[in-house]
């Protein structure tokens, strides 16, 4: 890493770390949102980008880490962190038994059958209102009793660093591989002697597991947690934070997921009309720039670099 | 309690129809193009709308209506075809599966935030084709949902005699079985998904037409028939319209007969969506190819 590059890098860490303390509770709120939408995009990247399996029912398991860890911290009265913790496993376990039952589906079928799983999840958390509270929403208990939410903003950025961290790991090892390798070719991968099974439940697990936690993270830091966490519309934003970032890299799709989240509460004024922006935002993007609007800009920057650095050895001689 | 079953099972037959009416259209475009359509209940809704709008700002009669919903929603997919979908037929594009569930879920989102916007989130209900209900012994049904059911049939039919009489339908068909060889006799096959996209969205218009006086028309209310006509289409197999029909009308039969036995009456209307997807996520463990799949319209 070049000097300059370090200290972006350390200018902007001192950015994000003094965030809070920047602006007025409304955007930090909005940061804090940013971050759990960052987390989930990013798994779904992991998910559907790198492993290609294509899932719509991503949220649903957001919504029930959100719900387990409610549940169980104001009915069986665990800690919170216990509680979350149960979020991660059990996500991770039914992630796992879904990939597991979905090891036959591929692309549209396994997208319909995880679509169907999230809406069963949601119709039941609507339907058995005595435990969840249904529409009206269930009561969570909050993590942090503090004035301010710069609490929940740390816990959050560390949460989306080592998940971030954990997954970049993951992709860049020999894992990475294999998983991309299934995206391509799942016949191809395993003649190549990739374990197809193994490492599509994995995935599965993995990236359901980060939902869960994400989930619970959001459902003590917002305290009314609704079933629309699990709709096809919050399903639908995820879809496009990660696709108009780019679904195909980590870091792409966390900074899709953040300023998308950021543009959503700066357009408030226009109401419904944002979620047709957005709307019209992926459908551009995966028209014209399937690996996302970051990875168009970045191909950009990079195209002037070399050709800068070109010019620099040409002009020396002509000088001297 | 016996005739309420038997109302329900009415009720469930005339929803089976619709359904059918819905799945042929989106085992139509399956077919040509290779693709699931995620947007397939939005369109219908737009269909609706389209014919309510017909009728309250145009004055046009109700029966006519749906042809107009039906010749909007056919423009409104071949529209979306032409800028959208192109990317499918370039052999330049990678993963054309997951492209082709990618740009149907935006339409679907744009077309969902558009509706509610331009038509607000409130229901509208437009006008009945038909007044008053028929009393047939135990059996009560408003003539509303006859009409319908009728309707849908007529649909149906008039499908299935464009595929197999017509030469587009024979093209259409040549095309789903291969597109080479179809490019081969002299097939336009540029035209035949155009064609296949707008048919399969002319029926999903009709169909939110149809059952407009039924249920009242809201943004929203493709997202159940959507899931639903995905069921049929696994349970009836990809590609098959005899198909989809017997497996629309069973399951707005067991849909009629799961609200009427479920034990909590408060809950059983919520459950019945579940207990459709539940089924469909069941047929699509066992039997991924569904019961009546052609062949070579196997997914992968």
């Amino acid at each position: 890493m070049r000097p300059t590059q370090l200290a972006g890098a350390a200018l902007l860490l001192m950015l994000v770390l003094a965030f809070p303390v920047l602006v007025n509770p409304y955007w930090l709120t909005v940061g804090i949102l940013a971050i759990f939408y960052a987390i989930v995009t990013a798994s779904w990247a992991l998910l559907v980008g790198y492993a290609g399996q294509f899932s719509f029912g991503h949220m649903g398991f957001v919504s029930m880490g959100a719900y387990c860890s409610a549940l169980l911290v104001s009915a069986a009265g665990l800690p919170i962190p216990i509680g979350m913790a149960a979020a991660l496993v059990l996500s991770g376990v039914v992630g796992a038994v879904i990939g597991y039952t979905c090891l036959r589906m591929h692309g549209p079928y396994l997208a319909i059958f995880t679509m169907a799983f999230s809406e069963v999840f949601r119709i039941i958390a609507l339907t058995e209102n005595e435990i969840t509270g249904g529409a009206g929403g269930l009561e969570v208990t909050p993590l942090f009793h503090t004035r301010s939410d710069a609490p929940y903003f740390y816990l959050g950025l560390a949460l989306l660093a080592a998940s971030l961290g954990l997954m970049s790991w993951m992709t860049t090892s020999r894992w990475g591989l294999f998983f991309r390798a299934i995206r391509e070719n799942e016949q191809a991968a395993a003649a190549a002697g990739v374990k197809v099974v193994r490492f599509r439940v994995l995935v599965f697990a993995i990236a359901s597991s980060f939902a869960g936690l994400a989930g619970a993270f959001y459902a003590h830091y917002i305290g009314i947690l609704t079933p629309d966490v699990g709709s096809v519309d919050q399903m639908g934003l995820v879809v496009a934070m990660a696709v108009i970032g780019g679904a195909e890299s980590l870091p792409a799709a966390v900074i899709g997921a953040i300023v998308v989240e950021f543009l959503v509460e700066a357009l408030r004024a226009y109401g419904e009309w944002r979620l047709v922006l957005f709307g019209a935002l992926l459908l551009l993007t995966v028209r014209f720039a399937r690996n996302g609007l970051l990875a168009l800009a970045w191909e950009q920057v990079l195209r002037l670099g070399p050709v800068r650095e070109r010019a620099r050895p040409a002009r020396r001689p002509a000088a001297s | 309690m016996l005739n309420y079953l038997l109302v329900q099972a009415v009720n469930g037959l005339v929803i089976g129809v619709i359904y059918a009416v819905i799945a042929a259209g989106l085992t139509v475009i399956f077919s040509i193009l290779k693709i699931v359509n995620f947007a397939h209940g939005e369109v219908y809704m737009m269909g609706g709308y389209f014919a309510y709008f017909a009728i309250a700002l145009l004055g046009v009669p109700p029966m006519a209506a749906i042809f107009v919903a039906m010749a909007l929603a056919f423009l409104l997919s071949v529209l979306f075809e032409r800028t959208l979908l192109t990317p499918l037929y370039s052999p330049t594009t990678e993963r054309k599966a997951d492209y082709g569930i990618l740009a149907t879920f935006g339409i679907s989102i744009l077309l969902r935030n558009i509706a509610i916007i331009a038509f607000g989130p409130f229901p509208l209900r437009p006008p009945s084709f038909f007044q008053g209900v028929l009393v047939w012994g135990p059996i009560v049904i408003s003539w509303d949902r006859i009409f319908a059911a009728g309707a849908g049939a007529a649909i149906l039919v008039a499908l299935t005699l464009f595929l197999r009489r017509s030469a587009w339908g024979q093209a259409l068909n040549a095309v789903s079985q291969s597109r080479e060889s179809a490019a081969i006799v002299g097939i336009n096959d540029r035209l035949v998904y155009t064609l296949a996209f707008g048919v399969g969205g002319a029926l999903a218009g009709g169909a939110g037409a149809l059952v407009g006086p039924i249920y009242a028309l809201s943004p929203t209310m493709g997202l159940q028939p959507d899931t639903q006509a995905f069921v049929i289409v696994i349970l009836g197999g990809m590609g098959s319209v005899g198909g989809a029909i017997i497996a629309a009308l069973l399951i707005g039969l067991s849909e009629g007969m799961f609200v009427a036995l479920f034990p909590d009456p408060t809950r059983s209307l919520a459950y019945a969506q579940a207990f459709s997807l539940l089924v469909m996520m069941l047929v699509l463990l066992v039997r991924p190819k569904g019961f009546f799949g052609r062949v070579h319209l196997a997914m992968e």
